[in-house]
């Protein structure tokens, strides 16, 4: 949809513009890779055969995406209560565009992270795999994945009254996101009950498929059905965007 | 034969219980300029985004230029420009930008877009600021750009809501001259709500009073005046208005008497203001009313506002 894109390069611009926000994303980026990775790994040498660094990238990545999508819902958030969203709203296009162009640019954000923590993880120590195909095929996955939580904040923040309101909301499907996944430690070394909790965490099929796509770990969960778990997961998460954007436009 | 460019027909919006809409009838004809006159919280705002087709109307319908608000939403919004109450701009990007990404927002192609953003800006006076970022520009700026902004689809219809509100003097006169000159040069019809009664009439062919959801009165300027008789006597003091007002419109001359306590207020009708004078304020000093202000005057659009909504209008 063109109107996708008009509102994509709208937010890019104003990305662009907003230097602190630019370079916020990217201290963000390194300083997690830094502390945490390297705090984490004089604990911790080797999981499951590859070295600790390689096995938290992907983790920390698709963390990051979360925290993208936390701000791209903020974006929407703000534009509604200061009423720049009514200037969407007045024009031809679908509402759903609205929220695409949110998503997507959340989504490209997330990937300048990815490429930030990527080069950094790699200067620690991290050890990627040689295959480029595999890279764009992680690369696409946490697009995905980025667009899914898009969704998920999206939705949030168009029936949202305040800011406050809308973190409060956030922060409930925030942390468990973190620990109920397999971002810190393998799958394998989880109680069964523990298990299905993060086997329901979207986030676990993604970093679970980066691993084996740019890291070359062997893959604990099938590719093509984390492939189709993200998928499915981006486009519930819009249309649950949809509905409570429409709601709140009904009102 | 001559369809209005807006027409509502029996509107009517609620939040719940309580009734922001009742049964609007209002009918703007193409070309002219329509000012939707009343206080805040009378329900214009509501109209507009019904109008501009950001909320579903309850009952009733809206067409703009013969198009259903809620049926054919996308023909509507092709065709109008709009603003709003607050300033809806995005404080980071340029004014040049703000009008460009409002132009793709509509499918304009470049050309045109270039084209029509070399025009407006020399229209609003942009032009040393049109690279600076929106957050640099003053009040009065942002207004000028969001009026062109407005106008980069060259709209059929321009729908603006409040458009002088915080502005100074000098700007308020600055936009009323734009809108003027877009409706004479251009033949746009504009509709604007204002709870200013000076805006309504130095802009509004038409007027429509608009107060707690209900359209109460419309037509032109002049012609509400006018039948509202010929002179007003406005009495300011302190008093038993209803008293007073009984005994005033006993008086020879005096046509009707219209009180608002609240305002301290009495407006007394007569066919000859200037000769009626001293008997009436001899005789409404004389029943315990103390005088504290009086002026003489054509009636106003504001003397008509009180006339049929009982309280004067109010910021």
């Amino acid at each position: 949809m063109y109107a996708t894109y008009v509102i994509w390069t709208r937010h890019m611009r104003k990305f662009v513009h907003q230097t602190e926000e630019l370079v916020g994303l990217a201290l963000q980026s390194v300083l997690w890779v830094l502390l945490f990775g390297v705090g984490m790994r004089g604990m911790i040498s080797d999981v499951g055969g590859s070295d600790y660094m390689s096995f938290i990238l992907p983790g920390i990545i698709a963390l990051s995406a979360l925290g993208g999508a936390v701000g791209g819902g903020m974006v929407l958030l703000d534009e509604r209560l200061r009423g720049i969203v009514k200037e969407y709203l007045a024009a031809p296009i679908p509402r759903l565009s609205i929220l695409l162009g949110s998503a997507a640019s959340t989504a490209t954000k997330a990937l300048f992270q990815a490429a930030l923590m990527l080069l950094v993880g790699l200067l620690m120590g991290a050890r990627l795999a040689f295959q480029p195909s595999g890279w764009i095929g992680a690369l696409i996955l946490l697009a995905i994945f980025a667009i899914g939580f898009s969704g998920l904040a999206l939705g949030v923040a168009a029936i949202s009254r305040s800011i406050a309101g809308y973190h409060g909301m956030i922060f409930l499907f925030n942390l468990p996101l973190l620990f109920a996944s397999n971002a810190l430690y393998p799958l394998e070394v989880l109680p069964a009950w523990m298990k299905v909790i993060v086997l329901i965490n979207p986030a676990t099929y993604l970093i679970d498929a980066v691993r084996a796509l740019a890291f070359g770990v062997e893959a604990t969960l099938p590719l093509w059905l984390s492939a189709l778990v993200l998928s499915g997961f981006a486009v519930a998460s819009m249309a649950f965007a949809l509905k409570l954007f429409q709601r709140s436009l009904r009102a | 034969m001559n369809e209005p460019a807006i027409e509502t027909i029996d509107l009517v919006k609620r939040y719940g219980t309580l009734t922001a809409l009742d049964h609007v009838n209002l009918q703007a004809p193409a070309g002219r300029i329509y000012a939707l006159l009343g206080p805040n919280g009378a329900g214009k705002t509501t109209l507009l985004s019904i109008l501009t087709t950001l909320l579903p109307p309850t009952a009733g319908s809206a067409r703009i230029l013969g198009f259903d608000v809620s049926r054919d939403a996308a023909e509507v919004r092709r065709r109008i420009g709009v603003t709003f109450q607050e300033m809806v701009l995005d404080p980071l990007l340029t004014g040049r930008e703000t009008l460009d990404f409002h132009g793709r927002l509509y499918r304009l192609p470049a050309a045109m877009r270039r084209q029509r953003i070399a025009e407006l800006v020399e229209l609003a006076q942009l032009t040393d600021a049109i690279d600076r970022p929106v957050k640099s520009y003053s009040g009065g700026m942002k207004r000028r750009l969001e009026l062109a902004r407005g106008l980069m689809t060259d709209p059929q219809v321009l729908v603006l809501d409040e458009p002088t509100q915080g502005l100074d003097p000098q700007n308020r006169v600055n936009i009323w001259n734009y809108v003027r000159d877009l409706n004479r040069q251009r033949g746009m019809t504009i509709l604007l709500t204002t709870h200013a009664m000076d805006e309504a009439e130095a802009l509004a062919d038409l007027v429509g009073i608009i107060d707690h959801g209900r359209l109460i009165v419309s037509g032109q300027p002049s012609e509400l005046i006018a039948a509202m008789g010929s002179d007003v006597i406005r009495v300011r003091g302190q008093g038993n208005f209803d008293h007073v007002a009984a005994i005033a419109a006993t008086l020879e001359g005096v046509s009707r008497v219209e009180t608002d306590p609240a305002d301290g207020l009495a407006l007394i009708y007569a066919d000859n203001g200037s000769r009626r004078l001293p008997a009436i304020l001899n005789t409404i000093s004389n029943n315990g009313f103390t005088i504290e202000d009086v002026t003489l005057a054509r009636p106003s659009l504001g003397d008509v506002f009180l006339h049929y909504t009982g309280t004067a209008l109010r910021d």
